[in-house]
């Protein structure tokens, strides 16, 4: 346990009251609501809204820091900047899983260049956590060295202890809103029930992933393999859209004369995101998109960042149209080469 | 769909990979849930994977396509009353060649929505869905539990016209009767015009434009789409002034009119053509219910050019040699 991270006891429903307090002092606050069939992130203005009976929300809260359309200038006969958006900001009940994926856009927009629309959402960004008592079943975070009570990329994290709230306090932005509540300390009888459910998460995670494969993916780059696990692929994006760490954009201008030069979400699972002017693209092939992601994901991300970019959250797998599964493309893939 | 058909399915294509067909594309179970998915086999060592149960949801119609381009020999499928009109209509239009395809047509009572079985169970636990009469049996590691079918039933299913393939090569199953019911699109016209625009707006906005609907939807087979054209202004030879002003219909601005003009100028191509798959709506990550679009856009061939699309002249083509209908009344 990292020792800088401060852990106490709050009697009562800790993001509820937190999401209060923040509206009060004029922050905007996004946090989970029911919407329909599904969990969704948004921004509240009454702490009701808030919903928080949910495995994890339909699309992660990644669009609160790097939207799916962003303004980037407005253009006439001259330029004109569009402010940056710095408006304070809590981000709260967000899964261990996301948090994990908001460190990992970090690391693509304000390692060397920072990006300053990223930059200036992030920085005036708290996050406030909220632990995973119960796992879903596409869920498999803790087989990518994660744990479904993670506190990194958090400024406070909350265990739901039942009775009570398990406050982990991992920052000094943490602190501070900490100092606008009344808590107390934990005590020994917490600290085992805090420890109990976390293993209970961990142990109740059936699906698995074989994600350190950086050598077999450099070996099988041209395996027939990859158009196998394609066939069923639709070649749409929800996979890469509801990712929390897909960050791919495009830059577009929206008006001849006058407009807006904007960038939107892209997809590396679209013909036309490597289409070059030359006409040649050299992912034309659907089996060629698809395997890029998971190339991505556990290979190139590895060697330009050091990190595998997934946080296992599973919204790829649930909500695959045509059943590719991650993890049964990873997992097979070993199996593949073994044979 | 029961278990008895299955067992004459497997029969059916190790029949027919020893004869003429060189692949059949069948359903298979995913690894780990027992969600089915489209599988190209290839050998009889193959057939026991098969599966077919009221989880066999996909419509094959475009994978047949695929596999018609890149094979050379005869391709089998299996084929649900609406996956089998998808590939008549294809035949009609031109993408399919019949003469390549050995259709094992199924009469279907159903399907199940994945969504609504995964809220009752977990999918991990599942071990095996299957129906016997109107009952779904789902086994799980602890037990066996049954459910009305109407209870887990895919939406759109309640709508089918045709749940018995009506054409075939061979023909699996008892014979269904369907019927056409536009009750549901009845009560969205009820609605004032308010209303209506305030609810689709709604849906719409849900929309991240991921083109899930479009990459599933059978009779979106252009290689080229209106909202990301990739080959249509752009040659080694264009210049670049061309190449700037490449058409584009729509940008990727998300937001709730230009969805609302993506999905309408996307359904509005499949008047008279769209056979009720429901693969749109099934595909759909934001449940967005794009189903209603399109039985509106049916009910309005009907009305106005008394159109199914079940014929052998495509819609479009009907258009010319119909005889010049009577305005009806208030239109």
């Amino acid at each position: 346990m990292d020792n800088k991270i401060k852990a106490m006891i709050y009697d009562g429903n800790f993001l509820r009251d937190v999401a209060e307090k923040l509206l009060e002092k004029g922050y905007r606050v996004i946090a989970p609501i029911k919407s329909g069939n599904y969990f969704i992130f948004r921004e509240i203005d009454n702490p009701e809204r808030i919903s928080l009976n949910f495995i994890n929300t339909k699309k992660s809260a990644k669009e609160f820091l790097f939207p799916q359309n962003e303004g980037l200038i407005r253009y006439r006969e001259w330029i004109e900047e569009i402010l940056l958006d710095s408006k304070k900001r809590a981000i709260i009940g967000i899964r261990p899983c996301d948090a994990k994926a908001i460190t990992l856009l970090d690391e693509v927009f304000l390692k060397g260049f920072k990006d300053p629309y990223y930059e200036a959402r992030r920085k005036n960004t708290i996050i406030i956590g909220y632990a995973c008592n119960e796992t879903g079943d596409y869920c498999f975070c803790s087989s990518l060295g994660l744990s479904p009570h993670e506190t990194e990329g958090m400024d406070i994290l909350v265990t739901n202890l039942g009775d009570r709230n398990y406050l982990e306090v991992i920052t000094d932005k943490g602190d501070e809103i900490i100092g606008l509540f009344d808590v107390k300390e934990v005590t020994d009888e917490d600290g085992k029930r805090k420890h109990e459910l976390e293993r209970k998460a961990v142990e109740s995670t059936t699906r698995k992933i074989v994600s350190d494969m950086k050598d077999v993916l450099v070996n099988n780059f041209n395996s027939d393999y990859w158009r196998k696990v394609a066939f069923n692929c639709i070649g749409c994006g929800t996979c890469t859209f509801l990712c929390p760490t897909c960050f791919c954009f495009d830059m577009l201008d929206e008006g001849e004369k006058e407009g807006i030069r904007y960038r939107a979400w892209d997809s590396c699972q679209f013909p036309l995101y490597t289409l070059e002017s030359s006409s040649h693209n050299p992912r034309r092939e659907k089996w060629q998109r698809l395997r890029n992601r998971f190339y991505d994901k556990f290979l190139y991300t590895v060697e330009s960042k050091g990190k595998v970019f997934c946080v296992g959250c599973g919204r790829c797998i649930s909500d695959c149209p045509a059943g590719v599964d991650i993890t049964e493309v990873m997992n097979g893939l070993l199996k593949e080469v073994s044979e | 769909m029961d278990e008895n058909t299955l067992k004459k399915l497997k029969e059916k294509c190790r029949e027919m990979l020893k004869e003429d067909v060189e692949v059949i594309i069948v359903y298979t179970r995913k690894e780990s849930e027992p969600k089915e998915i489209l599988t190209v086999i290839e050998s009889p060592d193959e057939i026991e994977k098969i599966t077919l149960s009221p989880l066999s949801a996909n419509n094959p119609a475009k994978h047949l396509i695929h596999e018609l381009k890149n094979r050379s020999g005869k391709i089998g499928v299996v084929a649900k009353g609406c996956d089998s009109r998808a590939i008549k209509q294809l035949i009609n239009e031109g993408k399919i060649d019949r003469e390549r395809v050995h259709i094992i047509g199924i009469s279907c009572p159903g399907i199940i929505d994945y969504r609504k079985l995964i809220t009752k169970f977990k999918p991990s636990e599942v071990k095996k869905v299957t129906l016997s009469g109107d009952t779904v049996l789902v086994q799980t590691v602890n037990d066996e539990q049954r459910i009305p079918l109407d209870k887990l039933i895919y939406e759109n299913c309640l709508y089918c016209t045709h749940p018995t393939p009506q054409e075939y090569d061979s023909l699996l199953g008892e014979v269904r009767e369907g019927r056409r019911d536009f009750s549901d699109i009845e009560e969205l016209e009820k609605m004032s015009q308010e209303e209506r625009w305030n609810y689709w707006i709604g849906e719409l906005e849900k929309c991240i434009r991921c083109f899930a609907c479009r990459n599933a939807c059978p009779f979106c087979y252009c290689t080229e789409c209106l909202v990301d054209p990739t080959d249509l202004a752009i040659s080694p030879m264009s210049p670049a002034e061309e190449k700037a002003s490449y058409p584009r219909f729509l940008g990727k601005t998300v937001n709730a009119q230009d969805n609302l003009f993506y999905h309408l100028l996307r359904v509005i191509h499949h008047a008279g053509r769209c056979v009720g798959c429901g693969e749109c709506e099934r595909a759909c990550p934001m449940d967005i219910p794009l189903r209603k679009l399109e039985r509106k856009l049916e009910k309005e061939v009907i009305e106005v050019f008394g159109y199914i699309p079940d014929g052998d002249v495509p819609f479009l083509a009907r258009l010319d040699i119909l005889p010049e209908k009577e305005t009806t009344s208030g239109r």
